[in-house]
């Protein structure tokens, strides 16, 4: 036994170094053993809170450099957020567009709004569809929402559309379900009003108001807007609604065109 | 022989490591200072505390760091405490320049087990790589045992 220990104090440099590999190796072994996840999450743990010091000065260190690359990358997102929402926006809308002219009989000449004018007042705009393309004078323009408008001026590629928000225009139209009739004026910025409207017709909020079909221009059943407020007219014999339109005459881009009539509500 | 003699050295060089030797990455590569201090404590101490401190602070910068290979810098420290640990009272027996010679094949052995386990698959692969990485590794090393030659010899720790 003397002798044992002997030789263990004797060679204990190699059995030191002979304990070391196993004990080693016997760790390469264990890696994916859950017990040494744990060892080391713990110790990876402690070693975070005290690097956090030198980390928190190397990103001081580079602090300004980074604000640069992300103020830069922040211009670059922010136009192409930008794009994107605009794309999306005249994508929305070509897509009704789509959809309003796989709906109805009317046959229609898709346009582009082109210009919108210099005055205070929108009141007329100019699309780039013209005679050459089958669009002639007095023709209604519509979007997938409503009527918009008719045609007053016309050039080879390009005309004008006096919009239903110009004082001087007048629509005949339909309230629905009633059926009642009357004639459609703007009375300031985006608000409109039906006269000539008999007072015995029931009509309620909410109303659908649509082309009679009585103009040589408009055919019957094109959506107009809905009513907004019904009161009588004192003295007279008839009613006046009011009417909600449901275009935003300052965000179309593209608007069809009417060149052949076919009444919608036949 | 106090046990502060290595507590304190182990500390000091584990934190330096940990929180200074990022400055001094070149690429991937980093200076290991946990072998340094394992070679000067070798040469000092002799082969037994050689062994017991590799092991040792293996385990500690294994265990803070994110190794692949848990257990794998215990093992090689390990062996340079041993293969250093023979060094010890050989400097006035050896030529100046032997003995440089041999703790500086120490440490490439040392580098070369670790970098044969660490990048097996570029042993396998790419070969051209793997030599990159083992002289990388060796020779930045190896520059700044060579700088502390100037400032503290290894044989002046005997």
């Amino acid at each position: 036994m003397y002798g044992l220990y002997l030789a263990i104090v004797r060679h204990k440099d190699h059995l030191l170094f002979i304990l070391a590999l196993t004990l080693s190796l016997l760790l390469i072994l264990n890696n994916t053993s859950p017990e040494m996840g744990v060892v080391r999450g713990k110790a990876a743990e402690v070693v975070s809170f005290m690097s956090s010091p030198i980390t928190f000065i190397r990103s001081l260190m580079f602090l300004e450099i980074e604000t640069q690359i992300l103020r830069k990358k922040n211009l670059e997102l922010s136009l192409q957020v930008e794009s994107m929402l605009n794309l999306q926006v005249e994508n929305d809308e070509l897509l009704s567009m789509l959809d309003l002219k796989k709906r109805t009989k009317l046959i229609m000449k898709p346009a582009r709004v082109v210009n919108k004018g210099l005055q205070p007042n929108l009141l007329s705009i100019v699309i780039n569809v013209g005679f050459e393309d089958g669009v002639y004078k007095n023709q209604a323009v519509l979007t997938p929402k409503g009527v918009i408008g008719k045609t007053v001026e016309v050039g080879g590629h390009s005309s004008i559309v006096q919009l239903i928000t110009d004082l001087n225009y007048r629509l005949s139209v339909r309230i629905l379900p009633s059926g009642a009739t009357g004639i459609l004026r703007l009375i300031k910025n985006g608000k409109a009003q039906i006269r000539e409207v008999q007072k015995n017709v029931k009509i309620n909020i909410g109303d659908k108001v649509v082309t009679s079909g009585f103009s040589d221009i408009y055919p019957s059943g094109l959506p107009v807007g809905s009513v907004s407020g019904v009161f009588d007219d004192r003295g007279s014999f008839q009613k006046i609604v009011n009417l909600k339109l449901p275009n935003n005459m300052s965000s179309f881009q593209n608007v069809f065109v009417i060149i052949e009539k076919i009444n919608e509500m036949d | 022989m106090k046990w502060t003699d290595f507590i304190v050295p182990i500390i000091f060089i584990w934190l330096f490591q940990l929180l200074i030797a990022d400055f001094l990455t070149i690429g991937t590569i980093r200076p290991d200072f946990p072998l340094i201090l394992i070679l000067y404590f070798s040469v000092r101490y002799g082969r037994s505390i050689g062994v017991i401190s590799g092991f040792f602070l293996g385990f500690i910068v294994d265990l803070s760091g994110t190794a692949i290979f848990f257990g794998l810098l215990p093992m090689t420290y390990s062996l340079t405490g041993y293969l250093a640990g023979n060094l010890k009272g050989l400097f006035k027996k050896m030529s100046p320049v032997s003995y440089a010679f041999c703790w500086a094949l120490i440490i490439t052995i040392q580098f070369f087990i670790f970098c044969l386990i660490q990048y097996q698959d570029l042993w396998a692969f790419n070969k051209g790589v793997f030599l990159g990485k083992w002289f990388g590794t060796t020779i930045y090393t190896l520059s700044f045992i060579t700088l502390l030659q100037f400032i503290s010899p290894l044989h002046k720790n005997e």
